[in-house]
């Protein structure tokens, strides 16, 4: 893994072409399809909810954050082309640059961001088909000089589809992590994506509760809004690991909606100290994964 | 909280290569071997050109398939599945690992390879 960038890069083609016969070569592995799209990133962690509106992007970017405020090198692909926030939660006002061997990403709070609402100017909508949303994911993994990366964050959309499908088809993952709140509306819709990613092979990391509870600021009373505790037991049914709750909160809210997310913006408040928490879980599941992914190896196509 | 359901994955082909010229080898990591001649392969392809997304029914019909038909090259897809190149210029099949393992050809498995009496 050096940080060679001499030589073209073959990424932002499409991977598999019909057509003739093609020239006989050896077939890539997964690791060398990831070295060729994606060179430098060590650990790609897509954050999947299933169900929309559990805060996917508020737990990605805090986790991202949280994550480089430890040292690492990160990065964060915003994979809902159709409802970006991660700009927002960021508060992004830049645009990416083009460089060298492809599009630079945006930098903000020391992590380097790529989101469809770069392209897309404000008050339009995208209206797409699948086949563009495979395209899309191709850009931004191959298209864009990540460069030298610990961990590159995929915020997906809501769902099963196309880009969760494209992403687990382009390159290994190194594990999933599942968001959802804790009622049962939420769950087993959850409970569907990591079905989806069992299907796929993509080791699940774990889960995370978000609005877990609220805690009144005028009397401190515990509210369950949602019922609290419940995707630890969902993790616990599913043999997931449980990474750790985020309570409901209006600071998180106004912190993200402002563009200085919790852990950005009060580190040492026990809002931001859950998220570090879940970060800190986060690691040691990923290298737990990355030692079992080494130890059975990944499939060779000898043919 | 390793060794769990969630992470503990059916199981999935250390080595997918030749088992001679043109037919192939898949060594899982259960130390299962399947070998597939390679037009039962190609027969078996599962996508939706090969076989009907509404009935599941095969359209493939077998004698259109050159008899001597040989995969060229094989990539891996994600760390799911394969894609095949074949001889005859298909490749839009995606053969996935379960698929691969459901459909092994081998007498302990005891599923027949030929796709026509599916």
């Amino acid at each position: 893994m050096s940080a060679d960038r001499s030589g073209p890069k073959r990424g932002s083609k499409p991977l598999a072409m019909a057509g003739g016969p093609p020239p006989p070569r050896p077939a890539p592995t997964p690791a060398e399809v990831r070295e060729s799209l994606i060179p430098g990133v060590k650990y790609v962690i897509p954050v999947a909810s299933g169900k929309g509106g559990v805060g996917k992007s508020t737990v990605s970017a805090n986790i991202a954050l949280a994550l480089a405020a430890d040292g690492a090198r990160v990065g964060i692909m915003d994979g809902d082309v159709y409802g970006p926030s991660i700009p927002l939660i960021l508060g992004v006002k830049d645009k990416p640059t083009p460089g060298p061997n492809g599009l630079l990403p945006v930098e903000r709070y020391g992590i380097k961001v790529i989101s469809m609402s770069f392209f897309l100017p404000p008050g339009e909508a995208l209206i797409w088909r699948g086949p563009m949303l495979s395209k899309t994911i191709d850009q931004f993994l191959g298209g864009v000089e990540w460069g030298e990366l610990d961990y590159l964050i995929v915020d997906l959309p809501p769902g099963t589809g196309d880009i969760q499908l494209s992403l687990c088809q382009k390159i290994p993952l190194t594990g999933a992590v599942i968001v959802s709140t804790p009622q049962d509306a939420a769950l087993r819709v959850a409970e569907r994506a990591v079905f989806m990613f069992q299907k796929l092979k993509c080791p699940i990391l774990g889960i995370v509760e978000n609005m877990s509870h609220f805690l009144c600021p005028s009397c401190g009373n515990r509210e369950e809004i949602f019922g609290s505790g419940g995707c630890r037991k969902t993790g616990e049914r599913l043999g997931i690991a449980f990474l750790g709750e985020i309570p409901l909160d209006t600071q998180i809210r106004i912190d993200s909606d402002r563009g200085r997310p919790t852990v950005i913006d009060a580190p040492e408040s026990p809002q931001a100290l859950a998220f570090r928490q879940i970060a800190e879980n986060l690691v040691a599941r990923i290298e737990s994964q990355a030692k079992e992914t080494a130890r059975s190896g990944e499939t060779r196509i000898t043919f | 909280m390793v060794d769990s359901p969630g992470n503990r994955i059916s199981p999935v082909p250390v080595e997918v290569g030749r088992a001679n010229l043109h037919d192939v080898r898949v060594r899982w990591d259960d130390r299962h071997e399947s070998l597939f001649p390679a037009r039962d392969l190609r027969l078996l392809c599962p996508c939706a050109v090969c076989v009907s997304e509404d009935t599941g029914e095969r359209i493939l019909v077998p004698t259109q398939v050159p008899v001597g038909v040989q995969p060229l090259r094989i990539e891996a897809v994600g760390r799911y599945a394969i894609q095949v190149f074949w001889s005859d210029g298909h490749s839009s099949g995606i053969y996935s690992f379960d698929y691969l393992m459901e459909n092994c050809p081998c007498p302990l498995c005891r599923r027949p390879v030929s796709p026509g009496n599916s």
